[in-house]
């Protein structure tokens, strides 16, 4: 019984703030409007962050967990981290040519050695153009990638050491340029205003550059479009998971004899998704730390209005101070009206940002989680306590017998 | 039974120090009629407001029923003005934006525990008591100044309580229902034993009350002048 003496006063409570915003529709409106927008900011930042975070650790991920990546400068290299060496590793280091991949495909429990340059081209047919990437690369590339055939074939083994100028488009660049990508096989293609033959095309794999890309023999890129004969990475395929780390050490051990230790970092798909998590660690707080600007300028707002009110409604305290009510009652009416009003702007402003996730989602890999959910909810309401407690604790403090002759 | 005892009540204006009751003591019985009469200024209501518990003195001794209210916490005090206490004010002092009902019931809202009645049947059950049962679900503002004081009455009286201060309650009635008030008053003092102080400036109200404290210059004299 005791219970539902309390939940009539909760109702009560409740029933009251929503009265009064009623009454105040504009102003309700305005006050909340604050804390919905930085709700909004806050969950759609994460929604962000963390939809590009699983875009590319997925896109490492299928990479498969046999593989080093050996990359110029010490990116990823263990002790540095995600920190400061981050950005510096990419600009020096080695470049990485066709004695390497000789260098690396001499190591015991190799299995494949994949070199990569890329580049971006426009491609011509004889009517269309489109802009894309050539990968010039080896045949064990399709298997890499995984890569699935949707016409044609594959370039071989001896189209790499024949040079052929033979090309396998990526679904996405077919269209571009063919209309129907299954036409494009046997026709040719200009890139540099050197003529590739096409002998293939993949499948989507939902990957903006992969599907938009030529993959070319790295043999044939030399010359014209890479004129360095350089490898921007290459990838090793270890024998199994249980080789990887002799692989690895191996690797290591033959690049040193020609670089530097911080030219070049032979890296596991396991330590590159580490990093990645400790980027987007770092860029996700910076996304939040920017929304929760907007959510504390909200959060004033509520105080503002709120201290308003509290002169308003001096004399109903006085009132309500006369037939009963203790401080306490009074500051928890103010604060649960605080807390009420951002709270339903809290839950506005997740409703527009799943909207919003939904429709960016068309084109970009957003995702609302749980957490942001949570964190939007409790924020709002701890916005309420926090923002609302000093003007609810004026309330309180009024003297009865000021309040009640106030006009 | 109220028991005040040389209590000071002091005010700092500028430099100056007002005393709204000097050295005040008397003693209220309970189900007592009582007036306490004074010009305006003469700190009727500021002796009021302290045996309401709505102010506290700055000196003296105040008991209620033995008890030493000034010693009272927050909650305490509260809770003596919510179940001991009922005002009626000059300005009826009713909440614009709840129903008269509501108004009437509001109290029982702020008592902790658990009552003995259903609030808002007895809150309709007053105000039917006091000819206000076709306006239950009105506003204070869209009802007349008599029909709002009859509210307060009701109101005042939902916690059962055993004092009713009622400050000018015909302040703002012309004299055919200031005296529809007092007849209420009069009658609830009667009937239920309830003590009535009635706060007021005029010899006339004050003469219809069992016992007359004279109030001047924030002391108890012994005549009005």
């Amino acid at each position: 019984m005791i219970n539902t003496y309390k939940m009539e006063k909760y109702k009560y409570l409740i029933k009251a703030s929503f009265d009064d915003f009623r009454r105040n529709k504009i102003r309700t409106l305005l006050t909340s409007l604050g804390i919905m927008v930085g709700v909004l900011s806050v969950v759609l930042l994460i929604a962000l962050g963390l939809g590009l975070k699983n875009y590319i650790q997925g896109q490492f991920e299928s990479l498969g967990a046999n593989l080093l990546i050996i990359f110029p400068g010490n990116v990823f290299s263990e002790g540095s981290g995600a920190g400061g060496n981050f950005g510096a590793g990419f600009a020096g280091g080695a470049s990485f040519d066709e004695k390497d991949v000789r260098t690396l495909s001499k190591v015991p429990d190799v299995n494949y050695v994949v070199p990569m340059f890329m580049k971006s081209l426009n491609f011509e047919t004889g009517k269309e153009k489109a802009v894309g990437y050539v990968m010039g690369t080896s045949e064990d590339v399709f298997n890499l990638l995984n890569l699935e055939i949707m016409e044609g074939r594959e370039f071989s083994k001896s189209d790499v050491l024949g040079k052929s100028k033979k090309a396998v488009l990526g679904q996405t660049l077919a269209e571009d340029l063919f209309f129907d990508p299954k036409s494009a096989v046997g026709k040719t293609i200009k890139a540099n205003d050197q003529r590739y033959q096409i002998i293939g095309v993949v499948k989507k794999k939902g990957d903006r550059e992969m599907d938009g890309s030529a993959f070319v023999p790295y043999t044939a890129t030399f010359g014209n479009i890479n004129p360095d004969k350089t490898f921007f990475t290459i990838y090793l395929g270890a024998s199994s998971e249980k080789t990887i780390q002799t692989v690895k050490v191996a690797a290591k051990e033959a690049l040193l004899k020609r670089y530097e230790e911080d030219d070049f970092s032979v890296t596991e798909q396991s330590q590159i998704l580490s990093s990645i998590n400790q980027i987007f660690a770092i860029i996700n707080t910076i996304l939040i730390a920017i929304g929760s600007i907007s959510l504390f300028v909200g959060g004033i707002g509520i105080m503002n209005i709120m201290y308003a009110t509290v002169t308003e409604r001096t004399k109903e305290i006085g009132i309500r101070r006369a037939i009963g009510a203790t401080e306490k009652d009074i500051l928890v009416q103010f604060l649960s009206e605080s807390i009420i009003l951002s709270l339903l702007g809290g839950i506005v402003g997740l409703i527009l940002s799943a909207l919003i996730v939904a429709i960016i989602r068309i084109f970009f890999p957003a995702s609302l989680n749980l957490i942001a959910i949570l964190v939007a909810l409790v924020v709002s309401s701890a916005i309420g306590i926090i923002f609302g407690v000093f003007p609810a604790k004026r309330a309180a403090s009024l003297s009865p017998i000021e309040a009640i002759r106030y006009e | 039974m109220i028991k005040l005892q040389n209590v000071y009540k002091t005010y700092t204006l500028g430099d100056d120090e007002v005393k709204a009751v000097d050295n005040a003591s008397l003693i209220i019985k309970k189900g007592e009629y009582v007036s306490i009469l004074g010009t305006s200024g003469s700190g009727k209501s500021t002796l009021m407001h302290i045996i309401g518990l709505l102010d506290k003195p700055t000196s003296g001794k105040f008991e209620v029923n033995g008890k030493n209210i000034l010693s009272f916490s927050d909650d305490q005090i509260s809770r003596f003005r919510n179940t001991y206490v009922g005002f009626v004010f000059q300005q009826f002092n009713l909440i614009n934006k709840l129903t008269v009902l509501e108004n009437v019931a509001l109290p029982a809202m702020y008592f902790k525990g658990k009552l003995d009645f259903d609030p808002t049947k007895r809150a309709e059950e007053l105000l039917i008591k006091f000819g206000m049962g076709k306006r239950l679900n009105f506003y204070p503002n869209k009802i007349s100044g008599g029909q709002q004081q009859r509210v307060a009455i009701a109101r005042s009286l939902i916690m059962k309580p055993e004092l009713i201060l009622a400050d000018e309650p015909t302040g703002n009635l012309d004299s055919k229902t200031g005296d529809e008030i007092l007849d209420i008053l009069e009658d609830l003092n009667k009937k239920i034993g309830v003590t009535v102080v009635l706060v007021t400036h005029e010899k006339n109200v004050a003469d219809r009350t069992n016992r007359k404290i004279y109030i001047r210059d924030g002391k108890i004299v012994d005549k009005y002048l």
